[in-house]
């Protein structure tokens, strides 16, 4: 190990250091100084989100096990992104009298799953990508259950653990047939010797529905309107957008590189899951009162839209996959805030009811809300219209017809439950809506950075430009 | 060697379908245990002697004990076991079912990969495996301490009464 | 060590035991009632059932007890080869101690050690 190849790992080696900061001025300091915990681990983090941008050598370690090229570092830059962000906004929702003994282990648990997703997203093995997974899943179930005093977060946390397990086993099942059938686990040694004989398409097949369970793909998604709903507000957002994101790109490396061989035969699969996807997805949105189930069943159905660039397989593909989870992290994550604020200000209002005429009373609140739903929606000023117009020119340019006009159907679809929200702020009447309250700047901070993130990544088209220089395609 | 193998097979298949069918979840417990100490025997019979060793320990001794606890917490009872209904059993039956006939057609015909050297004894001893962790896994060994980290803290932060709350 | 001898330690030991617990059903005489099959608890005839609920804190226990256990598991093999990897492994283990280390003070200034 020379001093280079640490600086290889800097991301990794950064938030592990924050982590072991954290953990000490936990045991360390008094009652009183706690409070710096707070601040602290945010400020430590946007150092690490900034130091990640900074330009840096690419290569292997450890005989290709560890794989830093630039489209990992914008992946991981993206997801450090994400993870600021929902620290911003957990601030005042950490400085209740419940969660105030819990604060170092909420940043601690969060980092550590992110430091999973970061080697997870550098892996060149699959023993490194399975450890990855791991450490980016069951630290999370542990903070869906944070909540201890309410039975439906311990619901969620259980649920989590037991389905992230579940998939971990299928996942490693396929994994240990790749092995037995190619003989090594390193990613460039398999996808030259991986073919199609029956016992490889089966492995393929538990790899998939191992991922499709994180990714919550529609016949694996069971678990995910439950573990959204009963899990905090901003737990569930980091779930939603970091988690999903990080299980995305490392899927979708995988399959144009790992897997080319079969790439026929994965865009079938992926074909039809993804229409499913999209469609189902849609339709129990439709049906939501309470707002973190339609989150839940919302992000269902943007994983199906994302899906389209993987299926795409180009360059283009894997770019607008890519871009579509920046602006993803920015609008869902502008979405969730304003869920959190509004839930801790009113005391766990999260019906859609309870929005009624909330413009009058809030109207910064209600404008950043219908921002945010415009830009899942697809609604052209906003980025996830772009966002969604290079998902839909990738799968065109392959001459997916179909596929492309379920997903069109499926945007028109969905403008109509996302604009459900809207209309419950705008034009509803209610006799009593949520009072006026004046939000911390912690939350103010983070709403901030989302409305601008979804107004200037849909404008600076540089930002598409340069993550498709990096990206590659089959 | 192959008679040990299908001796050792056919205890883990059988102490895994009692797992699955036994009434009591200490009893599964129970025969869980037969199923790893089955298993540990298998990674004798593949030159694997620390790997035995350590499942025995680890899983037989600690992960056991740690399910046992967990079932005496639920306080589960036999009455208030779910009532599951014909249809999901026959449904559960036929899934499983066509999920074994397609793993049997797919590994009747699978060709696998010869071992490298079958009669290297040497190849499950502690020195090789502390060769290959410390200079090739090294990587994966490091994670893996702060995947322990945080399974601690998540467990002492869920786990640990609030002094205030009471 | 041959497999032959493997096997016939196998078939020794399957022999003795069966033959023990053979032996033992047939040998002494047995008598059959329902007194003799009661739980046993001091002498009193038993109320309720005698399962109770755990206290969360042994679970706390057992699995800071299994973390340290995986870690013996990882340290035997460093010492096997300790000598031979030399200074690097050390500062490998070392890193690993630390952290784990943190992890167990951390445990304890949350009271985690102490049974309440």
């Amino acid at each position: 190990m020379r001093l280079e190849d640490f600086l290889l790992m800097r991301h990794e080696l950064l938030l592990t250091l924050i982590a072991i900061i954290i953990l000490i001025a936990e045991i360390f300091t008094d009652d009183f100084k706690k409070q710096g915990i707070r601040p602290l681990s945010i400020i430590l983090m946007a150092i690490v989100t900034i130091v990640g941008f900074l330009p840096a050598p690419t290569g292997t370690l450890f005989g290709g096990m560890y794989q830093a090229t630039d489209m990992r570092l914008m992946m991981k830059n993206i997801l450090n992104i994400g993870a600021l962000i929902v620290f911003i906004q957990s601030a005042s929702w950490l400085k209740s009298d419940d969660n105030q003994n819990k604060v170092s282990e909420f940043f601690l648990l969060l980092i550590s799953t992110l430091i999973g997703m970061n080697f997870m997203i550098s892996s060149g093995d699959f023993l490194m990508f399975y450890l990855g997974l791991e450490l980016a899943t069951i630290p999370i179930a542990a903070l869906a259950a944070y909540d201890r005093y309410s039975n439906k977060s311990s619901e969620a946390g259980i649920k989590l653990i037991l389905i992230s397990a579940l998939s971990s086993g299928i996942l490693l099942y396929g994994i240990s047939m790749i092995y037995g059938t190619v003989g090594s686990v390193y990613f460039d040694k398999v996808s030259v010797a991986y073919g199609a004989t029956p016992l490889q398409i089966m492995s393929f097949i538990f790899f998939f529905t191992g991922m499709a369970f994180k990714i919550s793909i529609v016949p694996f998604h069971l678990w995910t309107a439950d573990v959204y709903e009963g899990a905090p507000v901003n737990v569930t957002s980091y779930l939603s957008v970091v988690s999903k994101g990080a299980a995305v790109f490392i899927f979708s490396i995988m399959l144009v590189t790992v897997f080319q061989n079969i790439a026929a035969m994965w865009k079938d699969v992926m074909w039809i899951t993804a229409a499913i996807t999209m469609t189902l997805g849609n339709l129990f949105a439709m049906r939501q009162n309470n707002l973190k189930r339609f989150l839940a069943f919302s992000s269902i159905s943007q994983a199906g839209f994302i899906m389209l660039g993987i299926i795409g397989g180009s360059e283009l593909g894997m770019a607008a996959v890519v871009y579509y989870i920046l602006v993803y992290i920015f609008s869902n994550l502008g979405a969730f805030g304003v869920i959190a604020a509004i839930s801790n200000a009113s005391g766990g209002k999260e019906n859609m009811s309870d929005y009624d005429g909330l413009y009058k009373t809030n109207p910064a609140l209600s404008l950043t809300l219908t921002l945010a739903l415009f830009s899942l929606a697809g609604i052209p000023p906003v980025a996830g219209f772009f966002g969604k117009f290079f998902l839909f020119t990738a799968v065109a340019e392959k001459g997916y017809w179909w596929l492309l006009t379920i997903a069109v159907l499926n945007t028109i679809i969905s403008l109509y439950y996302y604009l459900l929200p809207v209309k419950a702020m705008f034009i509803n009447k209610a006799e009593t809506s949520i009072a006026y309250f004046k939000s911390d700047g912690w939350t103010k901070v983070g709403l901030i950075i989302c409305v601008a993130g979804m107004v200037i990544v849909g404008f600076a088209s540089v930002i598409f430009e340069y993550i498709r220089t990096l990206s590659f395609g089959l | 060697m192959t008679f040990l193998f299908y001796l050792l097979a056919a205890v883990a298949i059988l102490s895994a379908l009692m797992v699955v069918f036994s009434r009591s979840p200490i009893n599964s417990v129970i025969f869980l245990i037969i199923c790893f100490l089955s298993i540990a025997g298998h990674y004798i019979l593949l030159n694997a002697q620390f790997l035995a060793v350590v499942h025995i320990i680890v899983y037989t001794g600690a992960i056991m004990v740690l399910f046992l606890f967990v079932i005496m917490l639920l306080n589960l009872n036999t009455s208030n076991e779910p009532h599951k209904s014909q249809l999901t059993r026959i449904t559960a039956v036929i899934t499983g079912g066509l999920l074994l006939l397609v793993l049997i057609a797919a590994t009747k015909d699978a060709v696998l990969i010869q071992a490298k050297n079958p009669a290297d004894y040497n190849i499950g001893l502690v020195k090789q495996i502390g060769q290959t962790l410390f200079k090739q896994f090294l990587l994966p060994f490091e994670i893996s301490s702060v995947l322990f980290i945080s399974a601690m803290v998540g467990a002492v932060m869920l786990g640990k009464k609030d002094s205030k709350k009471n | 060590m041959s497999s032959e001898s493997l096997i016939l330690f196998f078939i020794v030991g399957v022999f003795l035991v069966g033959g023990a617990i053979v032996f033992s059903t047939f040998v002494p005489p047995s008598s059959v009632n329902p007194n003799k099959s009661d739980t046993y608890e001091c002498g009193i005839p038993t109320k309720g059932l005698s399962w109770l609920q755990f206290n969360v804190g042994y679970y706390l226990f057992a699995i800071l007890f299994l973390i340290f256990d995986v870690e013996t598991v990882f340290i035997f093999p460093w010492a096997v080869v300790m000598k031979q990897l030399g200074m690097v492994a050390f500062i490998e283990i070392l890193i690993f101690f630390v952290i784990l280390g943190l992890g167990l003070l951390y445990a304890w200034k949350k009271h985690a050690l102490i049974w309440e």
